[in-house]
């Protein structure tokens, strides 16, 4: 390397082109006296901060791969972090981590408060949040954090959530109508119909129950899954849509509904309480007799 | 020139990096260049925790049923999922009829041993419910698990290996009911044996 940096200097001392054009190289030697650096000898040294006696050391084994690698596998990474100087939540230790041990390390995150559903991931077995999950203060037991099961990794924590949005989409998950509100002005309620909106509207489709519901692990290409049929049951339940029958009809075949064999993991994981599984059996009473 | 090296360079730096943070987590501050055999057995510690205790329990080697296949996304990515064609006897009136027969059949089970009468027609129609119950059950199976994209000539084989199984029980099950005791009477003799 030294060798083609002095074979530089000639090749640019040689040439004509004037000295404004040519690059110059940083060099190690001090410009001038006044600019010398201080020797190491007489400088105190900055340590790095001793583990204090009551540090509560949790070790965190983490999925990694990486795309760039395609031919290494999946591995888990452990990250040791003192529980005192982290965060309460899972989040709070990904970022820590993120942070001061290992910049390669990928998830999504946003909000950091659960609105809106980004750091979705499978922690100690339990699709969650990062962000909603406190970290076990246990300090025995080791934490383990892989992405949300059954999807396309794109990196490390990171799933492809194509195949969900896609069938988000196909819901048509917007208010439709023909005729317009009688007044002109906007499509009026009642507090009892948009009472029946409460625990349906809240779903921000961070995609845990999905990726939690077996069912949806063997035909997510043609089972809808509990956050699409809560979302579509949201907009069937809706009094002010009149595409009420049309919804239904979409849904009336063997797999986009009638694959939920109401194994309910969606109501035990969602991060925000709903009950995607009640939401299914409403609409599976809907059609029953029609 | 720079611009040709960098990519490579980075690579390098990249590949490197793990293993010697890894090193760096574990060691504390041994950021130094660990010598080759204190690293070795830090990125054995490295490896997949449950991958010996898999390989220990699989006595053979391990062969995934129908492993996934690489992600093809459906047309665009901003299309919306295909919706299929509605069907209410595949959906809406098969499962409302599921539920009817199993609904029903919890009273069909009771009564005779809560009334203990043997009557014929009971008799009857609790095995018929049952040959239905079990159809529609087995059915359910193979569409969860006999995905019809992947497999799907040993679907069409298991539906009618399914459909043969449900008439030969009918059979056999008209034939118990005709000519010998029937189903009531034959698990009473078993209970009580």
């Amino acid at each position: 390397m030294a060798s083609t940096r002095a074979l530089a200097r000639l090749a640019t001392r040689r040439t004509t082109v004037p000295a404004v054009w040519t690059r110059s190289f940083a060099s190690v030697e001090p410009a001038s006296p006044s600019r010398s650096t201080i020797p190491e000898s007489k400088t105190s040294t900055v340590k790095e901060p001793a583990t204090e006696k009551d540090a509560k050391i949790k070790t965190f084994h983490v999925y990694r791969w990486n795309p760039d690698e395609p031919t290494s596998k999946p591995r888990m990474q452990s990250y040791t972090l003192d529980l005192n100087k982290t965060g309460p939540m899972m989040l709070d230790a990904l970022i820590r981590i993120k942070n001061e041990t290992d910049p390669t390390l990928t998830f999504r995150r946003s909000c950091r408060e659960g609105i809106c559903g980004s750091c979705a991931m499978n922690i100690d077995g339990v699709n969650t949040l990062a962000c909603l999950c406190r970290i076990p203060t246990d300090t025995t037991k080791e934490s383990r954090i892989y992405p949300l099961p059954h999807t396309y990794v794109v990196k490390d924590l990171v799933p492809d959530l194509t195949n969900f949005y896609k069938q988000y989409r196909s819901i048509k998950p917007y208010l439709q109508r023909d005729t317009p509100p009688p007044d002109g002005r906007e499509n009026r309620q009642s507090k009892a119909d948009r009472k029946k909106l409460d625990g349906l509207y809240e779903c921000i489709l961070c995609a845990c129950c999905s990726t939690s519901c077996p069912s949806y692990w063997w035909n997510q290409e043609e089972y809808l899954g509990p956050a699409v049929l809560l979302q579509s049951y949201r907009w069937i339940a809706d009094s002010r849509d009149e595409r009420t029958a049309e919804r239904k009809d979409a849904l009336n075949n063997s797999m986009s509904l009638y694959r939920c064999h109401t194994i309910m993991n969606c109501s035990r994981t969602c991060p925000k309480g709903l009950n995607p599984g009640l939401a299914i059996a409403e609409i599976k009473k809907s059609m029953a007799f029609t | 020139m720079a611009s040709i090296a960098r990519p490579a360079l980075l690579r390098q730096v990249c590949n490197a990096a793990p293993t010697r943070r890894m090193a760096s987590t574990f060691a504390g501050s041994s950021l130094k260049h660990p010598s080759p055999l204190t690293r070795r057995p830090m990125q054995s510690a490295f490896a997949t925790p449950g991958a010996s205790r898999v390989a220990a329990f699989h006595a053979s080697g391990r062969r995934p049923i129908l492993p996934p296949l690489p992600q093809v996304v459906d047309g665009d990515v901003n299309k919306p999922a295909p919706i299929p064609e509605p069907s209410a006897s595949h959906g809406s009136y098969h499962w409302t009829f599921e539920r009817l027969i199993s609904a029903g059949l919890i009273p069909l089970t009771i009564a005779p041993f809560a009334a203990g009468s043997l009557n014929p027609l009971m008799d009857a129609s609790l095995c018929a419910l049952i040959i239905v119950h079990s159809h529609i059950g087995f059915q359910s199976n193979i569409i969860d698990y006999f995905p019809e994209k992947r497999i799907p000539l040993i679907r069409k084989g298991s539906f009618w290996l399914l459909r043969i199984g449900t008439v030969l029980l009918g059979i056999s099950m008209y034939s118990f009911e005709t000519n010998d005791v029937g189903i009531t009477e034959a698990i009473k003799r078993i209970w009580h044996a």
